[in-house]
């Protein structure tokens, strides 16, 4: 009834108006500008330019401004004056200096106000770019950030962080807020093995997005206290504001991915060891495969050509080297998108409806998303807005397994030795597995990829109401609730024979999980005399989270290939429940004086039921200034320095325990070795519990960050040249985390305030526009990014702490040194850090090669990189656009344990050179040998005493030998016991990280107002040192053990076209 | 109209604002939250029982302890990836991680709990019960490890994450005051709760006490070097009242839903087979167990491969050790019997040690092959002259799945094997090395060894 009332109002209001026509054209080309947006103030009235850039408006009577605006060009508002006809000159704008950005909460500043850094990124970069997760189009948009995708596979989790890591073994991923609703995003580490899963920010449609702001310091997300320790991304989502017409969009895009980058492997040496044909042996330490045929024995069930017997003793079919690469196939991904969205004076609305189809480079590997999302607010009166977002997620993926498991992929594929087709079938008719290790050993990928499965399926849903009421010209009132919800569900199919579970496995678990949220916000502002202008924002926040998951599983399949939990005897079961909430009251303050000084502060009282009693509250304060000198009088008016702002902040944020930490449970029991999968209960017709290995602790305090942060903004020549730069600093206390402890204490990890981390940094942004003219630009974006992060304490007596990795190497956090560092074995050194060289004839180990120190694990490398620099270049000409990004890594190692076993197993490419003759004296026969495989390992003559510790004689070595496989079956591979050490490969790179070629076609007709076609290049170069997979992947997903790869999936190379197109 | 809709919303967005953000704090925040509502905080006995017993066989006859021991020992041979590192004498900190994990919180802090529980619910025999699982698997634990944290440790409770290290004489000496204990409990006349749950011994405290005995008098044995004569009379002493017959064997079961742990190696990694040391010595006496102890290699013949020397075609383990369902052997009735023969010769007591020998093959053969096999005993080991080597000998291959191999190598050198090939160190291994979680936490308060640093009644 009220609402209909409303609507009466409003259309008695649009009777009595006036018709405004004009013209508006640019002042750099004089040329008309067509879709500049005709406002009239005050209103959401409004109209488009047409093609020819001329508008019709209708004011309604008694109006007194026009507002026009379009991308890239300054804001105009011309008094109506009672005119009918008002043409206009636009003046260009490179960049928006009364941009209007998104802070914390949602409170809209502009940029000029803020005393921070907060970046923003706009939708052009995401929507046409071939990643499913919008994160991985924000890999070289900003400085400050690192985004590393797990793999190349389909629906693939990515990491990212702001300014480094904040926790040590917490989670270090930013808070995603969308349209004021903190959202569900993170990923679960997936361990060494088992399939690489996605991020929960995989369910945004990249399409349904409008700009991304990055808060990265203290003092931009301050208000959001516990919730954004690490950053925050705060995302508006497209909408009906500022339509005057209804926009229907229509996207489509297909994409096709590569293999990208693959560990070298050998093709001379057959399956084998000692250079005899062993089939079903795991080494390829054979007889050259020039040397090689085929029997036809029939009756080899290995191989339908038969065994392989010398040259001349076979059938005369020549053994030859597969490529085990053939493996991958094309990935294509199809992505199609409709939007319809109009707004007017009584509400706007955004629909949208997009589906993604990909299918990955492995075979059977996909990824579908399919997302509906409807946006829309209705305007109740002139003080009364109401709105509401929608958006679902529907999702399916089927991952393959990865990493340290006898079912990953790379790891069946690149240990076969090169005579063994995998591809000559997975499996025998009697259901048993075909491999190259005659049934034993690792799965043939093939039979990986098609008898074995993870298949998730997700459903999610995010709700959210708001109000806004505007009670006077300087009061109103802002609310946002909502809810995201989400259920995960996935089984694990392992067919009967395969090598993890012979007797087959399945599984399902459901996972429902969810966040509740309310924001409400009443904010203040008012001009104080001339001079002075206040902003005042107190609100309340309440969350809650949960989470509860049911697990069963069917170990041993009855009947095989049929996938039910009743298909076996043996099932276990289990749940798990996670839930906890937060309050808090907040509040923002900002001063302006004249458009000179800006004075932020902020403050926010949280409460966590996760934290003891007697912790239950914390305050969180912030302060910023900005200063902008160019307002200074002997700076005004420069038409050099157009503009400069001096900027200073200082923070505190903080974190705060996970639920359930602050005492002490007992278990499920089960039992395993690290070996082998292990027993369960129910366990001889019994249940059994343990007592948790892991000690809660009911004294934990909240982790506080203390950052302070400077910058300085400087604008030249009009806004051609923009350079941004910021020093921050950011101590980490009281740092929450599980410690792991000596076993003998009964557990082997308790729950602590337990670290003091530090991480300086330097982010530099550049913007030049080194050409303007009528039908070329030309415009530079260069963001910089350098971080030093360092442990600066651990817990009494915790010298160091597991971050990921394996027994060895590990990645960990150790007091004094740089987040990140691994540990593992390195070479036997002297005490000048030379590599030791065998000189001792009189010991088992051969003369003239170097030996691992096996006393102890060394830093032996760390994975962060030293800085991370993007260019990205942008021409355009007329209608057409050329865009490139190139993205540089400096420093930071990879362990390379794939390479570094496929050494032990002689396939890779450094096994190559490995053929040597013997003199009767038992020298290299240098007439036989090769010269080619003749190495002299750098390091000095040296031994070891009787009591293990080194000797060295300080003398260079000059020893030839050959990397044979004696060499490598020893200290040249892990498995031979040779060093990690040796496995730290560089993995800095230079790459073109995409390329983006579009073309506005001109469209004359009404019916179709825009077209554009494009098309998309992503990683399509890559320059590194690093010698396996692109270093760009992580074994385990998005966590906080990077630089581990251990027969990783690898990445992809993708191409892309699609189009676009308005109605 | 339109003001009075104005005024009304303003009043209920104020008032909602207002009585949501008191509201919100006393009640949102509910501290009963936090109590995780799917873990318990406190468990009934006999659910704790067969929990720490399933680690018991698990861990401590699992993959680690008898894998390493028993290829070092060359009744297995590692033929690749990490176990063939092993058996060219490699075995570094880390390697030993999960064992030690294991073992401490999941086996020994379980127990002390279960024994605390026990005592304070006057239930001695489930103390009893504890007791022994604690003295097993420190005695196996310290024989392979030496001097631990004993005293010191399971205090994690108490803020205690750096437990100092007992010597291993102090570990003795506690392991033998904790089996007294156990005696003392399971020989009670009261017991509130009934045992329950005991996949070892079917809740029979009589059983339980055979077991404290039979690992006492283990462990006494293992003191020879150090107590000389003494070790063997006090061994007897222990021994007479220990297991009686095969049925009284310490063993740990598995069932068609909870694989045997060597299977599971076998079948999921497989790196392991038959050592040529064991194999060719069965073979020379045509040992009715061999067709237990290996499988067939593909030629139809049992093999063994020689030590180091990495021949994946050797015969694989078989199902006494490694069938799925083959139970995990701690302690057998045999081992007592030969533990006898050995106490009685080094005594003089040849009689006595000629039927101790004679009885613990006997029921080795029994119980591995389900059959006296009296011909093949009458042939090959009655009557035989029972001299030192033949007693240590033929309790090497009694022993097969469990430690005691390389405990008893390292007491008296027998039996004597060859240094395994492209060994990296010149002899075997004496022990295993400190865990590297134990040196990564507890570092200043762990011993600094190698893997051939002898422990402290290795003399």
């Amino acid at each position: 009834m009220i609402f209909v009332l409303v609507l009466a109002t409003t259309a008695l209001a649009l009777g009595q108006s006036v018709q405004i026509t004009g013209i508006v054209t640019s002042k750099d080309d004089g040329m008309t500008v067509p879709g500049v947006s005709v406002i009239v103030k005050g209103t959401t009235i409004g109209a488009l330019t047409d093609a020819n850039g001329k508008y019709t408006v209708l004011a309604p009577q008694g109006a007194n401004t026009l507002v026009f605006s379009f991308i890239g060009m300054k804001k105009l508002e011309v008094d109506i004056q009672g005119r009918t006809k008002i043409d206009v000159v636009l003046e260009s704008e490179l960049v928006g200096l009364d941009e209007v950005v998104v802070t914390a909460v949602g409170i809209s500043r502009e940029r000029r106000e803020l005393g921070y850094n907060v970046q923003s990124v706009s939708s052009d970069v995401i929507a046409d770019r071939p990643n499913a997760d919008l994160v991985n189009s924000l890999s070289g948009r900003a400085s400050g950030i690192q985004v590393i995708s797990s793999a190349g596979d389909a629906g693939a989790a990515t990491y990212l962080t702001i300014r480094g890591a904040h926790s040590i073994t917490g989670n270090n991923q930013p808070l995603f807020v969308v349209n004021g609703m903190p959202i569900i995003s993170g990923s679960e580490d997936t361990g060494v093995d088992g399939v690489t899963t996605s991020s929960r920010s995989i369910d945004l449609n990249p399409e349904d997005i409008e700009s991304i702001s990055v808060l990265k310091g203290g003092a931009a997300t301050a208000l959001y206290g516990v919730r954004a320790a690490n950053g925050a991304l705060i995302i508006t989502t497209k909408s009906g504001r500022n339509l005057v017409n209804r926009k229907v969009e229509f996207t489509s895009s297909v994409g096709f991915d590569e293999l990208s980058q693959v560990p070298k492997m050998q093709n001379l040496y057959a399956q084998g060891m000692d250079g005899v044909w062993i089939g079903g042996n795991a080494a390829s330490f054979g007889p050259k495969i020039a040397d090689l045929e085929y029997d036809g024995d029939a009756t080899y069930k290995w191989d339908p050509r038969g065994k392989l017997v010398p040259k001349g003793t076979g059938n005369g079919t020549p053994a030859v080297a597969y490529d085990p690469y053939e493996f991958f196939q094309t990935g294509v991904t199809y992505n199609n998108n409709l939007s319809v969205s109009n707004g007017n004076n009584l509400g706007t609305y955004y629909l949208s409806v997009s589906n993604l189809e990909q299918k990955g480079i492995i075979p059977n590997n996909h990824f579908g998303r399919t997302t509906f999302r409807l946006n829309a607010t209705s305007r109740l009166s002139d003080k009364v807005n109401v709105g509401a977002d929608f958006a679902y997620t529907n999702s399916q993926a089927r991952q393959i397994q990865k990493g340290s498991n006898v079912s990953g992929i790379m790891l069946g594929l690149v240990r076969t030795a090169r005579t063994f087709d995998n591809s000559a079938g997975y499996r025998f008719p009697d259901g048993k597995q075909r491999n190259y290790r005659n049934g034993g050993g690792y799965d043939n990928p093939y039979w990986v990829a098609n008898m074995i499965s993870y298949d998730e399926f997700i459903n999610r849903i995010t709700g959210t109401a708001n109000l806004n009421v505007a009670f006077t010209s300087f009061l109103d009132l802002s609310w946002t609730a909502g809810v995201d919800w989400y259920n995960r569900r996935y089984s694990d199919k392992f067919a009967i024979d395969s090598k993890a579970w012979p007797a087959g496995y399945y599984d399902e678990e459901m996972n429902d999980a969810g966040v509740v949220n309310s924001d409400i916000l009443l904010n203040f502002h008012k001009d104080l005399g001339d001079s002075f202008n206040l902003k005042v924002t107190v609100g309340n926040n309440i969350f809650s989270s949960f989470g509860k998951y049911l697990y069963g599983d069917a170990k041993g399949l009855q009947i095989a290939d049929f996938y039910q939990l009743s298909n076996s005897s043996t099932n276990t079961v289990s749940h798990g429940t996670s839930k906890y909430r937060t309050a808090a009251f907040y509040g923002d303050l900002g001063l302006a004086y004249k458009n000179l000084l800006y004075l932020g502060l902020t403050g926010r009282n949280d409460w966590s039921t996760t934290m003891p009693k007697a912790n239950l509250s914390a305050f969180y304060p912030s302060v910023s200034l900005g200063f902008v000198f160019t307002e200074l009088g002997g700076l005004k008016d420069n038409n050099i320095l157009s503009y400069g702002k001096l900027r200073a902040s200082a923070a505190r944020t903080a974190n705060i325990a996970g639920p359930y930490n602050t005492s002490n449970y007992y278990y499920a029991a089960g039992s395993a070795d690290g070996w082998t999968t292990g027993v369960t209960f129910p366990y001889m017709g019994q249940s059994g519990f343990q007592l948790g290995s892991g000690l809660g602790n009911p004294d934990l305090k909240h982790e506080t960050m203390d950052s302070w942060e400077v910058g300085l903004e400087l604008r030249f020549f009009k806004n051609r040249l923009n350079l941004d730069a910021s020093y921050f600093d950011n101590l980490n206390k009281d740092l929450l985390m599980s410690v792991p402890i000596a076993a003998s204490t009964g557990f082997t990890s308790i729950y602590l305030n337990a670290a003091k981390m530090e991480s300086k940094g330097i982010e530099l942004s550049l913007d030049a526009t080194p050409v303007v003219s009528k039908n070329f630009n030309w415009n530079i974006v260069i963001n910089f990014t350098k971080i030093n992060n360092k442990v600066l304490q651990l817990a009494p007596g915790v010298d160091n702490l597991f971050l990921g990795g394996f027994v060895e190497p590990q990645v960990r956090a150790v007091a004094g040194q740089s987040y990140g560092s691994v540990f593992g074995m390195d070479w036997m050194r002297d005490e000048n850090g030379n590599i030791l060289i065998n000189d001792d004839p009189t010991d088992s180990y051969r003369d003239g090669y170097p030996w691992s120190d096996a006393r102890e694990y060394r830093n032996i490398g760390n994975t962060s990189p030293d800085w991370l620099m993007n260019i990205t270049n942008t021409f355009s000409f007329r209608g057409i656009s050329l865009s490139f990004l190139v993205d540089i890594k400096k420093g930071g190692v990879m362990y390379n344990g794939t390479g570094f076993a496929m050494n032990y197993f002689g396939t890779s490419l450094a096994t190559a050179k490995r053929e040597v003759y013997y003199t009767p004296e038992g020298t290299i026969d240098f007439a036989l040998t090769p010269a080619e495989n003749i190495t002299v390992f750098d390091g000095v003559y040296g031994h070891v005493d009787a009591d293990g510790n080194p000797v060295s004689s300080g003398v260079k070595n000059v020893t030839p030998v050959v990397l044979d496989q004696a060499w490598f079956r020893g200290h040249g591979s892990n498995f031979g016991g040779g060093p990690t050490a040796a496995a730290m490969i560089p993995a800095g790179w230079v790459r073109l990280r995409d390329i983006s070629l579009s073309y506005d076609i001109p469209v004359k007709n009404t019916f179709m107002k825009y077209l554009q076609i494009y098309v998309t290049g992503k990683n399509l170069l890559l320059f590194t040192p690093y010698d396996g997979i692109d270093p760009e992947t992580n074994l385990q997903g998005a966590v906080n053990g990077q630089g581990m790869d251990y027969f990783n999936n690898p990445g992809t190379k993708t191409y892309m076209a699609g189009l676009r197109v308005n109605f | 109209m339109k003001k009075n809709l104005n005024n009304k919303i303003k009043t209920v967005g104020v008032t909602l604002a207002f009585i949501l953000s008191l509201s919100s704090c006393e009640k949102w925040i509910d501290t009963s939250l936090n109590t995780n509502p799917d873990s318990p905080a406190d468990v009934p006995m006999n659910l704790l029982l067969p929990a720490i017993q399933q680690d018991l066989g698990y861990i401590m006859c699992g993959n680690d302890p008898v894998l390493t021991t028993g290829t070092w020992m060359q009744q297995f041979d590692g033929v690749d990836r990490q176990m063939y590192t092993e058996a060219r004498y490699q075995l570094l900190p880390g390697d030993v991680n999960n064992f030690w994990s294991a073992f401490y919180p999941s086996i020994l802090m379980n127990s002390k709990v279960l024994a605390e529980k026990a005592e304070s619910q006057a239930s001695p025999y489930y103390a009893g019960a504890a007791k022994v699982i604690i003295a097993t698997t420190l005695g196996i634990a310290t024989d392979l490890f030496g001097d631990m944290p004993f005293s010191d440790a399971f205090k994690g409770t108490q803020n205690v994450l750096k437990p100092k290290f007992d010597s291993q004489e102090k570990i003795y000496d506690t392991l033998f005051t904790i089996l007294d204990g156990a005696i003392a409990d399971l020989s009670s006349a009261t017991n509130a709760i009934a045992l329950s749950g005991d996949v070892i011994y079917g809740n029979s405290a009589a059983k339980w006490m055979k077991a404290a005995y039979s690992i006492k008098a283990r462990h006494l044995l293992q003191l020879s070097e150090v107590n000389g004569n003494a070790a063997y009379t006090d061994a007897l002493a222990a021994a007479a009242n220990g297991f009686s017959s095969n049925a009284d064997d310490y063993m740990v079961p598995w069932n068609s839903d909870n694989h045997n742990p060597i299977f599971q190696f076998m079948e999921q990694r497989g790196d392991i087979r038959m050592g040529g040391t064991l194999i060719d010595m069965m073979q020379a006496s045509s040992d009715p167990r061999l067709p237990f102890y290996a499988y067939k290699d593909g030629n139809g013949n049992y093999t063994g491969s020689p030590a180091g020397s990495g021949d994946d075609l050797a015969s694989k383990p078989g199902v006494y050790v490694a069938g799925a369902t083959s139970p995990s052997v701690l302690m057998t009735y045999a081992e007592l019997k030969f533990i006898e023969a050995e106490a009685h010769f080094r005594l003089g007591h040849t009689v006595d040690a000629q039927a101790a020998f004679e009885a613990g093959v006997a029921a080795s053969v029994l119980k591995v092959t389900g059959a006296a096999n009296t011909a093949w005993l009458d042939a090959h080991i009655n009557g035989v002259t029972a001299t030192l080597e033949l007693i240590m000998a033929q309790k090497y291959i009694a022993t097969f799945g469990n430690n005691q191999a390389f405990a008893d190598y390292r007491r008296t050198g027998l039996p004597v094997v060859p240094v395994a090939e492209g060994a990296v160190i010149p002899a075997m291994p004496v022990r295993f090395p400190y865990a590297q979680e134990e040196i990564t936490y507890n570092g200043a308060n762990v011993p600094s060894v190698t893997i051939s640093t002898k422990i402290w009644w290795d003399r």
